[in-house]
């Protein structure tokens, strides 16, 4: 029996790689296991080589894992194309189809795995469907047949998707499903059971999605009525969900010329009294920092996602990395705090975009949201969000009271200053990227600039007091310390366990809240703290550095960061930690 | 667009900043053309949204008692059409100038011209950069000698009326603080078009513009289209027109769409009222993920 199972696949563009790789974790997930899907293209528009890398799990699954059990090569030459993205080790059971003329002890690659076995796909497909475009269909048969997984699903899928085509085209899919099922039952790869465990008795609905499309969802959720924007690579899937489905919440999606037009539209959305949103990947956010400035300026909430790639410049548009976290707390000129917020997976984008909204509306200030490639791109089986749970905040206007004599940016307690909007009567103001009076009016006086810069930073210290934006695990006392963020905490646990499992006793700090430096949850958790790694992908040690700006950290804390776009792996973290 | 609900005199949108302009700036004239237009359509300050970006016209907004927001270089368009498409019902107007709106922010212009919201663009065009004292503008005549073109400008001027009647604005009107009352007029009917209207107003900038561009000097080529009996449908005409821009101040209405058309805030309204019943309650908004086999 598995409780776990790492699958990946190549092939050529037409071949239906991804279409499998979809179906599969449709089936899985209505079976109610954990599962995540990453896909790979190459950089062809259309056509060229694609791949899947799949895990499921019947718990709760934190990364897409490292090394594949199962691998399966339609043809080499597109499957080598995909190298370290479907690692392959002494424990991988490799498949491929006889159609390649190759004999399994001469296939190229590198390393030893457990069992290649050389499998008539094309042939099955033919001889079922009429077509080698059947291929897919038959592996999903294969792998339904090994693991005795998600037959129903995938046979019902099957049917929907073809039936439209004619009872032919029908039951010559079907046909190839059972024939690689059957195919399976006879040829067994393994001498032990293989089967994938059956998910738990008790397991929750499960949710599938991506954390692009969450994210815009999640914006919905929230109240947001206005998202201006610009495509950009791996972003733009947020915009596309907005612009079908904010309308029917009496909302706006607007795609703008440029970058810089895309927020400062979202501005202009918020002044308006809207909650309001922009996305975007680096570039674009070099672009727009200009206008963060103004949000600052003008106390006007808004959200800011920027899903990171690849960078500086055009960098690797299409893969992931970590390293924007400098720009998203240090860009706009000016003494500036602004919050950055770093969701760990695609539930926690959810619960991440809502937040932020929240903070922008209450604190009447631009927050960043940083997401990854990793974690936008990644379909993965989530349970179902029991959304009751979830507080929306809406920025404070002024009472009736108030509005009598309203002072937009008068100085209270708190330093947030009820806020109105256009069409507000007697709540008119002028809103100005200029220093300006508690009215709102233009100023250069050094005074009044010191105060109000004080206002702006002091209005959002209670942020930083916000423990729950933090996920602390593994053994509370442990002098061994991992920290990580974003789409790497999620390896950064599997290596706490591994860890732990092992006898190394190691405690992982995750914080969701990137900035301001909560300060004393840091030195709450570096109390026990002899040495450590920040773990992040990206080459500087981004986070690392900005911590240790704001907290003494133990001497025996170092950075463990390396460029995308190749993820960590869990092993990899253990042995770095082993080796301390 | 509005209809008048109460009674307003021009100093209801006076504020109480007193403008930082230079004696004798042709913005003032400009303010206050503005007022008396405003007051003539009779919306209330807090039913209006003046967004401006920066430069001397830029600080219009402070000078009115509507709501404003004077924000950064180049960027007044696209923060106007965030406004204007998250409430419809706003009268929104932009004050801007040659260099904030034809040099740092020129790449939105075509852009909200397509798209056609009912929004009013005003460029107080004084063919030079005045806040940052007296560069060379995009509006500037070639040879003009500036502090940044000490040798005379090297480059052609941009034509704001042939540039956007190019990209199919659908209002396109010139006014001029030398003749008020026609300003007043032209603002007020550029404010009540159903869509994106553009006004160039030859503002002057009495410290580092050109005898011939101050208020004096233009009445000398001033040329009245209502008086030339101009036809504002002839689009051909008014492109003739345009071209004249730099040699000839012509007040008035150039082009005039008589079939404007929904204007881009009304095709949102109107998708918004379709989509309404196909909304699922936000609690239930993740159903949209629920896995289904395709």
């Amino acid at each position: 029996m598995n409780n776990n199972l790492i699958i990946g696949m190549a092939g050529a563009g037409g071949d239906g790689v991804v279409s499998a790789g979809d179906s599969l974790i449709t089936a899985l997930a209505l079976d109610k296991y954990h599962a995540i899907l990453t896909k790979s293209f190459g950089p062809q528009i259309r056509g060229g080589e694609s791949s899947f890398k799949l895990r499921v799990s019947t718990k709760q699954v934190r990364s897409i894992g490292e090394h594949l059990d199962l691998a399966i090569a339609l043809n080499w030459d597109d499957f080598l194309k995909f190298g370290a993205e479907l690692p392959i080790s002494e424990k991988t059971i490799v498949i491929y189809d006889s159609n390649t003329g190759i004999e399994p002890e001469n296939i190229p690659i590198k390393g030893k795995p457990a069992r290649v076995f050389s499998i008539p796909i094309e042939e099955m497909a033919i001889k079922t469907a009429k077509t080698n475009r059947a291929k897919n269909v038959v592996v999903l048969g294969l792998i339904s047949g090994w693991y005795g997984i998600a037959e129903s699903g995938i046979i019902t899928g099957i049917r929907n998707k073809f039936t439209k085509k004619g009872a032919e085209v029908l039951k010559g899919n079907e046909d190839a499903f059972y024939e690689g099922v059957r195919y399976a039952k006879e040829n067994p790869i393994s001498s032990g059971d293989i089967k994938l465990a059956q998910p738990l008795a008790d397991a929750k609905l499960k949710l599938l999605t991506d954390g692009n499309d969450i994210c815009a969802a999640a914006a919905i959720f929230a109240g947001c009525e206005f998202f201006g924007g610009y495509p950009i690579t791996p972003s733009s899937e947020i915009m596309q969900l907005l612009s079908r489905e904010i309308w029917k919440y009496s909302g706006v999606t607007v795609q703008m010329e440029d970058e810089i037009a895309g927020v400062a539209s979202a501005v202009g959305g918020s002044f308006a009294g809207k909650k309001s949103l922009t996305a975007t990947s680096g570039p674009g956010m070099s672009l727009k920092s200009e206008i963060f400035g103004l949000a600052t300026m003008a106390e006007l909430p808004l959200v800011i996602v920027n899903v990171q790639r690849g960078g500086p410049s055009t960098g690797i548009p299409t893969k992931s990395e970590q390293s924007d976290l400098f720009q998203a707390v240090f860009s706009a000129h000016g003494d500036v705090v602004r919050p950055v917020l770093a969701p760990i997976d695609v539930e926690d984008v959810f619960t991440m975009t809502v937040e932020a909204f929240n903070i922008a509306e209450y604190y009447q200030t631009p927050v960043i949201v940083l997401s990854d490639a990793e974690l936008a791109q990644r379909k993965e089986v989530i349970d179902d969000i029991d959304v009751s749970k979830f507080k929306i905040l809406n920025r404070k206007k002024p009472t009736e009271a108030e509005l009598e004599n309203y002072v937009r940016f008068k100085f209270t307690d708190d330093n947030i200053s009820p806020i109105s909007h256009p069409g507000m009567p007697k709540g008119n103001y002028l809103a100005a990227g200029i220093e300006h009076t508690e009215t709102g009016a233009p100023t250069s006086g050094g005074e009044m600039h010191a105060k109000m810069i004080e206002k702006r930073t002091k209005k959002l210290d209670p942020i930083k007091k916000r423990s729950d934006l933090f996920i602390t695990y593994g053994d509370a006392k442990a002098e061994i310390a991992l920290i990580s963020w974003g789409s790497c905490a999620g390896v950064a646990m599997e290596a706490c366990d591994l860890a732990n499992e092992a006898g190394i006793k190691v405690k992982l700090l995750i914080p969701k809240l990137i900035y301001p430096i909560a300060e004393s949850v840091y030195n709450d958790f570096f109390k026990s703290v002899k040495k450590g790694l920040v773990v992040e992908q990206n080459y500087l040690g981004q986070l690392f550095h900005v911590i240790r700006m704001f907290v003494s950290t133990p001497d025996g804390l170092k950075p463990f960061s390396k460029a995308g776009s190749n993820p960590f792996g869990a092993i990899e973290i253990f042995e770095k930690l082993k080796a301390l | 667009m509005s209809t008048a609900t109460t009674e307003f005199v021009a100093k209801d949108f006076k504020s109480d900043l007193k403008p930082i302009w230079c004696p004798g700036c042709g913005d003032f004239g400009v303010l206050t053309a503005l007022y008396r237009a405003l007051a003539e359509i009779g919306k209330a300050p807090h039913d209006l949204a003046f967004i401006s970006g920066i430069g001397c016209s830029s600080r219009i907004p402070g000078y009115s008692t509507a709501y404003g927001f004077n924000a950064v270089h180049g960027r007044a368009l696209p923060i106007s059409l965030g406004v204007k498409t998250s409430n419809p019902d706003l009268t929104v107007i932009v004050a801007s100038g040659d260099g904030d709106g034809f040099s740092i922010g020129g790449g939105h212009v075509p852009h909200i011209i397509r798209k056609n919201p009912d929004i009013t663009f005003l460029v107080m065009d004084n063919f030079i950069y005045g806040l940052t004292k007296g560069q060379v503008s995009p509006t500037s005549g070639k040879g003009l000698k500036t502090v940044s073109t000490p040798y005379g400008s090297m480059e052609e001027r941009v034509n704001p009326l042939l540039y956007t009647l190019s990209y199919g604005a659908k209002f396109v009107a010139q006014g001029t603080p030398a003749d008020m009352k026609g300003l007043a007029k032209i603002l007020e009917e550029a404010i009540r078009f159903p869509g994106f209207a553009f006004v160039n107003i030859q503002s002057p900038c009495v410290t580092y513009g050109e005898e011939r561009d101050m208020i004096k000097g233009q009445k000398e080529y001033m040329k009245n289209l209502e008086e030339m009996n101009h036809d504002t449908s002839n689009k051909a005409k008014a492109i003739e027109i345009a071209l004249e821009y730099g040699d000839s101040i012509h007040t008035g209405i150039l082009y005039r769409d008589p079939n404007p058309g929904p204007s881009y805030t009304d095709l949102i309204k109107n998708l918004q009222e379709e989509s309404k019943s196909k909304a699922v309650a936000k609690d239930k908004i993740l159903e949209m993920f629920r896995p289904r086999l395709k």
